[in-house]
């Protein structure tokens, strides 16, 4: 451990520290450009010269290129360095252009305050300026390219992190450029970043272009609820509008960067249609007036106390507060138990998930980029919770090996292994490859009950050249593995198969010591809504049976879009036309929302704290960004805001969730006073409350993992099947799956989201395509009982027969097919050429 | 050793010349012009860099200065400036949708005019406008927007800026001729 001595302080740090790390150590920033240190250190920009006094290195050197070794006296602040320094940022400044004014990095651009601050103030260059012409490149990013100090951030964030080829270097010399070969969108779904990294205005937030500076703005930490993984932002609003969201450095979750659709997918918040106003029936009321009659209809009869018997429907996009606060109103109005999941599929396998999760297993994506070998199952990171795929990638470099059992056309951006598999044989290759990257002795050494488990997996399988190859490979990574790392999707997976991917893990774990379990799940508080779930034994579909049966005739729906989520459309419709009452709160302006015979409008994430609990169990708290009300600009227009004095907010009434169900037990006179007497700190933190890891009283609860130290369930009780499932022959699978962007309920009604994503198209393998008379671009028409689902269709090689795979747009009537995975006779499948021009 | 006397007569003499100073400095007045200036009979014209009223200016070409960079309103001691920054649909010119000041806030101290990075905001030597109301001192950009240059005529932020809002790269005041990325020569 090398002992150095910076600026008179004594500092010891590991092996290998830079010299710029171990001065930040002591609280010493010594300025930089080019170092990050997510990426490692170029020594590109000079700008972090420090003198060497005495020790192994002497003279004016990068202390980003140093590493720290024993009896180094460094000075930060010498008056050589500090010259140096300023001569570095007035090079870097001979060719900058005069527009700080119209730049939107200006007030946050590292450029202004190294200039500033290294005594830079007067140009004494006479000559001219070099200039570059920009790029359009997407929806998201903003080029500007005379701002440029050519650092190589950008490139080396896009290519080496993300493993994106399409940003890159081009020229030589003074005139190297960062952009694409041609203009056009960028391919990474993590573009957003070079907003955050670029030190200067090259790159700046386009939809919050000249929207305004960063002194200007309400800012908070946030957390993204677009994916399960919540990863941590700072949201920016101003004047009531969400602008812009930033990545905020967490160790354990993202890191230092998001993906574009957590960082552009707020735009739900700001929309003109959000609905503001308490509805009874169609007419707009007050929000107590609402209350108070909601409550009457609630009522069987005056002055009884008996109340009409209501289903209530969370959701796995609430906050926690919202969630328990419906689990208290159900539980003292006698109601049945709230479900949080429209969709049973999902219900079940995410409660599946919180029942097998624990200590032992879960890991971070901290701890995936440690792994070296990575085997998802089910799972398609890329789309369903896109900084994992970073995260991966991020293994892969240090040397790991990744796999992807799934039957989807996976793209990853790194080098892995993807076994196409049909998606009910997915299980077994998962049981066969485990089986052939694990010797049998080592099982036999570890336990009865890993060689009994071991010794059920199907030794033999038969599978396509090209299959057999991959699960070879993989097998082999395994034998060679020290931290493995399984990851197991929620959205199309068979029902067994997150236990079933909790039993290897354990298995796994007891022969590797190591094992990391990581499932994804649908939605930014799935987790705690499949806690919920399960600990009151609740389900949609049992709600649903009882309001077909008659027994229930009102329904209550809480941020959550039955409509869109339920997946067979007519079932539902006639369910809900025999309901009396349908009563929903949400923030968002839906079909269900349509519907309804009551309306309370809710508050979004960034207009209340709210808790929520990540798909690896980890709790974390969203600040309150800005007040509630509707944006300044939406009240005149482009004009200077209202001249008149008010009492209230205009567009202020939507209150937080759990603080309506709170109205609600007050007007029903229900015995649960610590709702509405005090906020969710004395009901949640309470020892009553329904979430035991709320047992520290404080609130905002302290973040981090609320798992049990060992699951209740005994691992090694999935059972095995020696042969795999043969699909049938005549018949398509269909999928509806996630995407990066466009499919997710909440970024889908962004509006930068929604030009960046890719038109509707269902991927198609090309064999099964020649067959049905299909090729590239043509539409093709599903005729399901219910109606017709029109679609064009991508040819894809990389992806099982006999599958359609189809995104979940919010636009596309896929509930039309009925069911969560329908299947389709070929002769249903009517084509419809491409026009050409 | 003996103590002086106080004289007497030096006392007196210099009494009555201070009394007779008075009236004789108070005469002379009596009989000259009178130096006050009626208010608002008659308006001394101020300095030309005198702080009153403020403007916002117009370039050369007769489009707004202000690019609602928000370097006034920050630094603003009174915090009286507010604005909205946008991206003009025409031509994506970066200006401000409106821009208020609260002159009833205003110190005019001028902090403004000195960050202002356009010559945008200016104060003039107005001071003539009093209201009764509050909210009369609220001044919108209709209000404030004049149709000149103010004190700097000449000056284009635009010519200078190597942004450009139309037209090409390299077209400022000593700039280069944009990169030309597909050619090798140097
Ligand atoms: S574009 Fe930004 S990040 Fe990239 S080299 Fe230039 S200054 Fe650095
Ligand atoms: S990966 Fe998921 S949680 Fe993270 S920023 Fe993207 S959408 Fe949000
Ligand atoms: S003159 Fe001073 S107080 Fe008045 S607007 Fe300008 S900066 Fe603010
Ligand atoms: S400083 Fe000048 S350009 Fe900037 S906002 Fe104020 S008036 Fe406009
Ligand atoms: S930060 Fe060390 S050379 Fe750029």
């Amino acid at each position: 451990m090398p002992r150095l001595i910076i600026d008179n302080q004594k500092i010891e740090v590991p092996e290998g520290t830079k010299v710029i790390d171990a001065a930040e150590q002591l609280g010493i920033m010594i300025p930089r450009f080019c170092y990050h240190s997510a990426l490692g250190a170029v020594g590109a920009c000079r700008l972090c010269a420090v003198k060497f006094l005495e020790g192994p290195v002497q003279g004016i050197e990068m202390s980003c290129m140093t590493d720290a070794r024993d009896d180094m006296v460094v000075s930060t602040d010498d008056p050589e360095a500090r010259a140096f320094r300023r001569f570095i940022i007035e090079c870097l400044m001979m060719n900058h252009p005069h527009d700080c004014p119209v730049c939107d990095e200006g007030g946050h651009c590292l450029l202004q305050d190294e200039t500033v601050s290294g005594g830079h103030d007067i140009r004494r260059y006479k000559g001219k300026k070099r200039t570059f012409r920009d790029q359009y490149i997407g929806p998201f990013v903003q080029h500007e390219m005379n701002r440029c100090i050519h650092c190589y951030l950008c490139v080396r964030f896009y290519q080496e992190f993300t493993g994106y080829r399409d940003l890159a270097a081009y020229q030589i010399g003074y005139r190297v450029y960062y952009g694409r070969f041609e203009p056009g969108q960028l391919e990474s779904p993590f573009s957003g970043n070079l907003i955050d990294i670029c030190p200067t205005g090259v790159f700046t937030d386009k939809p919050a272009r000249y929207r305004g500076r960063r002194w200007n703005m309400e800012r908070s930490p946030s957390v993204c609820i677009h994916c399960s993984l919540g990863c941590n932002t700072v949201a920016n609003a101003r004047y009531r509008e969400m602008l812009r969201q930033e990545a905020r450095l967490s160790e354990s979750v993202n890191g230092h960067f998001i993906c574009d659709r957590g960082r552009f997918g707020f735009g739900y918040a700001n929309l003109p249609d959000r609905p503001r106003r308490a509805e009874i029936g169609k007419n707009e009321a007050s929000w107590t007036e609402a209350v108070r009659a909601l409550a009457n209809r609630l009522t069987i009869s005056d002055g009884a106390s008996e109340m009409k018997k209501t289903a209530v429907l969370g959701s796995a996009r609430s906050s926690l507060e919202t969630q328990a606060a419906l689990a208290i109103l159900a539980g003292s109005a006698g109601w049945p138990m709230p479900a949080y999941f429209a969709d049973p599929h999902q219900s079940s396998v995410c409660r599946t998930v919180v029942r097998r999760l624990d200590e032992g297993l879960a890991v971070s994506m901290k701890e995936i980029e440690r792994a070296d070998w990575i085997l998802a199952v089910g799972a398609d990171p890329i789309n369903e919770a896109p900084m994992l795929a970073l995260a991966m990638r991020q293994a892969v470099r240090n040397g790991g090996k990744a796999g992807v059992i799934d039957p989807r056309p996976v793209f990853l951006p790194f080098d892995f292994t993807h076994l196409p598999i049909p998606r009910e044989q997915m299980e077994f290759c998962l049981n066969h490859l485990i089986h052939s990257g694990i010797a049998r002795q080592e099982a036999d050494d570890a336990g009865e009950a890993v060689a009994g488990f071991y010794a059920q997996l199907p030794e033999e399988a038969e599978f396509e050249e090209a299959v057999r190859e991959g699960i070879s490979t993989l097998a082999e990574g395994l034998k060679q593995s020290e931290h493995p790392v399984l990851i197991c999707g929620t959205d199309i997976v068979p029902l067994s198969t997150p236990d079933l991917a909790a039993d290897h893990a354990h298995l796994l774990n007891r022969i590797k010591n190591t094992c990391g379990l990581f499932y994804i799940l649908p939605g930014a508080d799935a987790f705690g809504a499949a806690m919920l779930e399960a600990s009151a034994e609740s389900a949609f579909e049992d709600l649903l049976k009882a309001i077909e049966d008659g027994e229930i005739t009102a329904l209550m729906v809480v941020e959550n879009d039955l409509i869109g989520a339920y997946p067979n459309r007519k079932r539902l419709e006639t369910a809900l036309d025999r309901l009396e009452l349908l009563i929903v709160l949400d923030y968002l302006s839906t079909p269900t929302v349509d519907r309804a015979d009551f309306f309370l409008p809710t508050t979004t994430v960034f207009e209340t704290g709210s808790c929520f609990i990540n798909q690896e169990g980890r709790l974390q708290y969203a600040e309150q960004v800005h007040a509630v009300g509707a944006p300044i600009r939406q009240l005149r227009g482009r004009s200077h805001p209202p001249r008149e004095h008010r009492d209230e907010v205009p567009g202020g009434d939507p209150r937080p969730a759990w603080r309506a169900v709170a109205d609600l037990v007050r007007a029903l006179d229900l015995d649960e006073i610590r709702l509405y007497t005090s906020g969710p700190e004395s009901w949640l933190t309470g020892s009553k409350g329904p979430f035991r890891f709320f047992q520290e009283k404080i609130y905002p609860p302290r973040e981090g993992r609320i798992l049990p130290a060992e699951s209740e369930v005994a691992p090694f009780k999935s059972s095995i099947k020696k042969e795999a499932k043969k699909p049938e022959a005549g018949t398509l699978d269909i999928l509806f799956v996630d995407r990066t962007f466009g499919a997710e309920a909440l970024s889908a009604l962004s509006e930068p989201i929604r030009r960046a994503e890719p038109a509707a198209a269902a991927f198609i393998h090309p064999k099964d395509a020649s067959e049905l008379g299909l090729s590239d671009g043509d539409s093709a028409i599903l005729r399901f009982e219910e109606g017709d689902l029109e679609i064009p269709v991508a040819l894809n090689n990389d992806m099982a027969r006999g599958l359609l795979v189809i995104p979940r747009k919010p636009d596309l009537e896929w509930q039309t097919a009925g069911a969560r995975f329908p299947r389709i006779a070929r002769n249903r499948i009517a084509g419809v050429r491409k026009e050409t021009e | 050793m003996t103590r002086n006397k106080p004289n007497i007569w030096k006392y007196s003499l210099s009494a009555v010349k201070g009394i007779y100073d008075a009236y004789a400095v108070s005469m002379i007045n009596f009989l000259r012009k009178p130096v006050t200036e009626e208010y608002p009979e008659y308006k001394r014209p101020l300095p030309e860099r005198s702080r009153g009223r403020i403007i916002l200016t117009r370039d050369p070409d007769g489009d707004e200065r202000c690019v609602a960079c928000y370097l006034c309103s920050a630094v603003c001691p009174t915090s009286c400036i507010s604005m909205e920054s946008a991206e003009r649909e025409e031509d994506g010119r970066r200006f401000a949708i409106w821009f208020r000041i609260n002159f009833a806030r205003c110190i005019y101290c001028g902090q403004c005019e000195e960050a202002c990075p356009t010559l945008a905001i200016q104060l003039t030597p107005d001071y003539e406008f009093c209201q009764y109301e509050v909210l009369d001192f609220v001044y919108e950009k209709e209000d404030l927007l004049v149709d000149h240059g103010g004190r700097h005529p000449d000056y284009n932020f635009y010519r200078h800026a190597g942004v450009t809002e139309k037209g090409d790269k390299g077209a400022h005041p000593d700039e280069e001729e944009p990169v030309n990325l597909k050619s090798n020569m140097p």
